[in-house]
């Protein structure tokens, strides 16, 4: 096998890879900023500079020339090359900034023309802290600048769309963002404008950059000088933590981070998975973050009262109206939930002999872009096809209900009010026992129990997408009251930067009273003397991927952070 | 055999003194296009560009590279995919302009060199990228070319054969940048002008992707002159090594400024005599032999040395594109250096970080001790500057910023001494 040496060690290598990208893939450290795996290489940060040689050979003979110790004569390119567009060939000899001189200087070099015209006021930069300039500033850049002129002053906070504001001081021009619209997205909305050292990206004339994907620019901007409209100036990046998860505003399951900083969640950011998103977020998965915060509920409710009824009363009424029910409960499924959730479901509705009518599609034609949008804007319609739960269909069950076939309604975190299942009117004689995520919920003031729900940033569960990957999700923030699960289930550190019960200093109304459905619905159903086993969003888990074969190898451990493919199934689709 | 010596024997060819030679009719009288007949009829591609190899003909753009070498680096021919020719008439180096001379009084010799490449190469399209600036003379050969199209010199069947050729003129929106043949090619796709990396050199990938060879427009009229008296003709023009004929662009404090066509390998000082002296009978200072971005050379360094790749080099500049600058003895060098690497900041395309940023700071620096507010660490510093600039870009713009400054300080030190604050103040106890 061809292979290359690095700083003195020998590497195998497949194919022809760039250099940049086999050092970064053996982690070999080398730094740059316009480089980025998905785009093309335009190679202009002249950051990633290295000394790259060749063993000399013979010209007539072809012969490896040898000097008088026995060891090969190395010859090196008369200049420093570009790592990130240089394509590796067998027997190269490269130096990075850890062998050679020439090398580290180079780098340092760079950097300070890199910082000469750079404001400098990471103190207020939303990058600071995660900037790789400013890192690799420190790693590998000057102890101070030779310059002392005024510097280059160019536009500030421009307003480049809707979602993205640009702050063209910082920008170094790595043409990431440019490149990003004009190769990925293809919506061609940034472009270079000015030139030399007063260049900066901008969109044409006329144009707002205001593609659906906009705001991945941010995230790949090497600098802050493009900034999300939202979370700008809003947090420094060492007050949040950042929890590996998936989004939820459609059936792609995007892999993301979820940013939370006092128990509130501030942004949400792409996390690379090949396999899903590669590096990438739309923007509708990102806006999503104040449902998080906002309008969620202050606990549980009985009809009647104002919202602060206890837990054991809420669940005592519930366990009343589903006794009386019996058979003529009508229980709803939720594509918003986890597969755990809806199976407990399952078991509920089971244990109470009532019907499942299935879960409401969400479904906005048009909306999916072949991409990382779909038409279907719910998480988990597949978990529950998967599940054996069929899409409503809503004509059909609407005149069932309003005929008064039924005498009690149990809807998993969804909202058949807003969605035309029922009216406000046919559900005056029932009992409706509805687990929600906010108050602004319209069947809420209809319902005779309100059991608020954990949200995906708050509980752990199972979401399948529309390709079939099972996708786990862990709890970014924490609700009121103690889950020894969820507890456990959080990032190590988290605790530490965000508080706990016992921390003097942390904000108890940013607490939303919740429970997950998976410990709501084994509380009922203790009540009514079912002992459901197992228990907990792994066992449950476990269990489903042993007896269904459509989930069969979904376990938790197998899942991870990135998820497994599921084997395909026929999905039922209504529209 | 014409050589430098017998400079005042010299026959012109490129720009013959004949009247409106411009005009096609003209030309044809002189016997215009009656090479390219001949070649079409009489030899094939690969013989063509063997004369332009054996004729020693080095590239007239700045970087000297043989042409006939050029030619020969494109692909063989495939069918399937287009090739092109590109002339490079984007002529913005500072104190260059012989292009414009020969597209405003010989354009037809350009055409005619640019069929003949087309034919060697076996392509059917040449783009002549010109500097926009160069506006009535882009006017001018656009009605040339359209005579010559009427004639069917140029287009389908050209002159009666089965070759085919279109030439297409494009005006460039004024930046010096363009003239580097990738970002030429950029321009000419409608993109931002940005240099492209090498590899892939446009041979093997030009403009759209496809096999390109880029000429400059002085090179290029030199091919039908090799082809119509020969490659043995040719080398015996001027410098042994470097050959031909050679448009002089002289300008600075001479009596006559201008471009003057006589061999390559004149001595700098001939040149100085056949511009009619010094301006004013003042002393010389310093010379730029070949354009802004060649280091200078002091009067004292130019004693017999001659206008061709070795000369030059060995006396520590380089041929460039042969637009001489002489500066007088009241020359400020600073002042000098300060428009210069004026240019280079305004014209740096702000692609690499080192030109971006390096070229605006040496302004800045230069400016300073211009202004009798620099100091003498400011001198050590912009020689640091090039140390970062020079090899570490795309292209060889940040080269040819850091050159002259580079050579310019080392050269002529003790006047930019003289102008900077002393490194030591006396403090009064």
């Amino acid at each position: 096998m061809p292979q290359v040496i690095i700083d003195g060690k020998a590497y195998e290598f497949e194919g022809h890879p760039s250099l940049l990208q086999f050092c970064l893939d053996h982690g070999i450290e080398l730094p740059h900023f316009c480089y980025h795996p998905s785009m093309s290489v335009p190679a202009n940060c002249r950051q990633c500079l290295v000394d790259i040689g060749a063993p000399a050979r013979d010209r007539d003979s072809g012969e490896i020339q040898l000097n008088e110790d026995g060891e090969a004569v190395i010859q090196y390119f008369p200049k420093l090359q570009t790592s990130c567009s240089h394509i590796i060939a067998d027997g190269q000899v490269v130096h990075t900034a850890r062998t050679s001189d020439k090398v580290k200087d180079a780098q340092r070099d760079t950097l300070e023309f890199l910082l000469i015209n750079h404001p400098l006021d990471c103190p207020i930069c939303d990058q600071a802290g995660h900037c790789p300039l400013q890192i690799q500033a420190y790693k590998y850049g000057p102890e101070g600048s030779r310059f002392e002129f005024r510097k280059v002053h160019k536009p500030k906070k421009v307003k480049l769309g809707p979602r993205v504001v640009l702050d063209a001081e910082r920008c170094i021009n790595c043409t990431r963002c440019v490149r990003f619209t004009d190769e990925i997205s293809k919506s061609g909305q940034l472009t270079i404008i000015e030139r030399g050292v007063k260049n900066y990206p901008i969109t044409p004339p006329g144009v707002s950059f205001d593609e659906p994907y906009s705001m991945n620019v941010i995230d790949i901007c090497p600098v802050g000088a493009l900034t999300s409209a939202d979370f700008r100036f809003q947090a420094r990046i060492w007050e949040m933590a950042s929890t590996p998860s998936i989004t939820t505003a459609n059936a792609k399951g995007s892999n993301c981070y979820y940013w939370v900083r006092d128990n509130l969640v501030l942004r949400i950011t792409p996390r690379a998975n090949p396999d899903v998103n590669e590096f990438w977020l739309p923007d509708e998965d990102r806006l999503v973050y104040q449902q998080f915060n906002e309008n969620r509920p202050n606990g549980p409710s009985l009809q009647g009262d104002s919202g602060m009824s206890s837990w054991e009363a809420c669940m005592q009424k519930s366990v009343e109206i589903l006794k009386s029910s019996g058979k003529q409960m009508l229980f709803i499924a939720s594509a918003y939930a986890t597969v755990e959730d809806n199976w407990m479901l399952l078991q509920l509705a089971n244990a109470v002999g009532g019907e499942v009518a299935g879960y409401i599609s969400h479904v906005d034609l048009g909306h999916g872009d072949g991409w990382l949008q779909t038409d279907d804007r719910t998480p988990n319609s597949q978990g529950c096809e998967r599940l054996g739960i069929p899409p409503i269909d809503l004509p059909l069950w609407r005149a069932r209900i309003e005929t008064g076939e039924f005498k009690g309604l149990y809807i998993l975190e969804d909202d058949p009010v807003a969605s035309d299942l029922c009216g406000v009117e046919s559900l005056m004689e029932l009992d409706v026992i509805l687990h929600y995520y906010h108050t602004t919920n319209q069947t809420l003031p209809s319902s005779s129990v309100a059991l608020p729900a954990a949200m995906v940033a708050e509980t752990i569960g199972t979401f399948v997408n529309d390709s079939g990957r099972a996708q786990r999700v862990v709890p970014a923030k924490v609700i009121k009251g103690t889950n020894r699960t969820l507890m456990m289930q959080m990032g190590l550190s988290r605790a530490d930067r965000h508080g706990t019960p016992f921390d003097r200093w942390h904000n108890e109304s940013h607490y939303v009273d919740c429970k997950p459905s998976w410990e709501i619905i084994p509380m009922i159903l203790k009540k009514l003397g079912v002992d459901t086993v197992p228990q907990g969003p792994r066992r449950i888990m476990q269990h489903i991927s042993e007896t269904i074969p459509s989930f069969q190898g979904a376990t938790y451990e197998a899942m991870g952070l990135s998820g497994v493919e599921l084997s395909a199934i026929d999905t039922e689709v209504i529209i | 055999m014409t050589k430098a010596t017998d400079w005042k024997s010299y026959q012109r060819v490129l720009l013959p003194p004949i009247k409106n030679l411009h005009h096609l009719n003209v030309y044809r009288e002189h016997g215009g296009y009656e090479t390219l007949r001949n070649v079409l009829a009489q030899k094939s591609p690969e013989d063509v560009t063997t004369e332009m190899k054996r004729s020693g003909l080095r590239g007239r753009g700045g970087a000297g590279f043989p042409t006939g070498l050029k030619w020969s680096f494109m692909p063989p021919v495939d069918p399937e995919k287009p090739r092109y020719l590109c002339c490079n008439a984007d002529e913005s180096e500072p104190g260059t302009f012989k292009d414009r001379q020969l597209m405003e009084y010989n354009p037809h010799l350009l055409f005619e060199g640019i069929l003949i490449a087309g034919y060697a190469m076996t392509l059917k399209a040449c783009y002549l990228y010109v500097r926009g600036e160069y506006a009535s003379w882009i006017t001018l050969m656009e009605e040339e070319l359209a005579k010559a199209y009427d004639a069917n010199i140029v287009g389908e069947n050209m002159m009666g054969t089965k070759h085919s050729m279109d030439i297409i003129i494009h005006k460039g929106a004024g930046a010096y940048i363009c003239g580097e043949e990738t970002s030429l090619m950029e321009s000419l796709e409608g993109k931002r002008a940005y240099p492209r990396i090498k590899p892939p050199f446009p041979a093997q990938s030009g403009i759209w992707g496809a096999p390109t060879t880029i000429n400059n427009v002085e090179t290029l009229a030199c091919a039908p002159l090799i082809l119509e008296k020969g490659a043995d003709w040719f080398a015996a023009i001027g410098a042994e090594k470097n050959p031909g004929p050679l448009l002089y662009g002289i300008s600075g404090h001479v009596n006559r400024p201008g471009v003057y066509e006589y061999p390559t390998g004149m001595l700098i000082t001939d040149l100085l005599e056949i511009a009619g002296g010094m301006l004013g009978g003042k002393k010389l200072k310093a010379v730029v032999p070949g354009g802004a971005s060649v280091p200078v050379l002091r009067a004292d360094m130019i004693e017999g040395v001659t206008m061709d790749v070795e000369s030059l080099k060995e006396a520590g500049s380089m041929l460039g594109t042969a637009g001489m600058l002489f500066l007088d003895e009241d020359t400020d060098m600073v002042a000098f250096l300060r428009r210069v690497a004026r240019f280079y900041h305004h014209e740096s395309c702000g692609q690499c970080t080192p030109c971006r940023e390096g070229t605006g700071w040496m302004e800045n620096l230069i400016t300073r001790i211009d202004d009798g507010e620099g100091n003498l660490r400011d001198l050590d510093l912009l020689l640091d500057l090039c140390d970062q600039m020079e090899g570490r870009t795309v292209c060889a713009l940040a080269d040819a910023a850091a050159w002259p400054v580079r050579n310019t300080i080392n050269r002529f030190r003790q006047d930019f001494e003289k102008r900077c604050r002393p490194a030591t103040w006396v403090v009064n106890a």
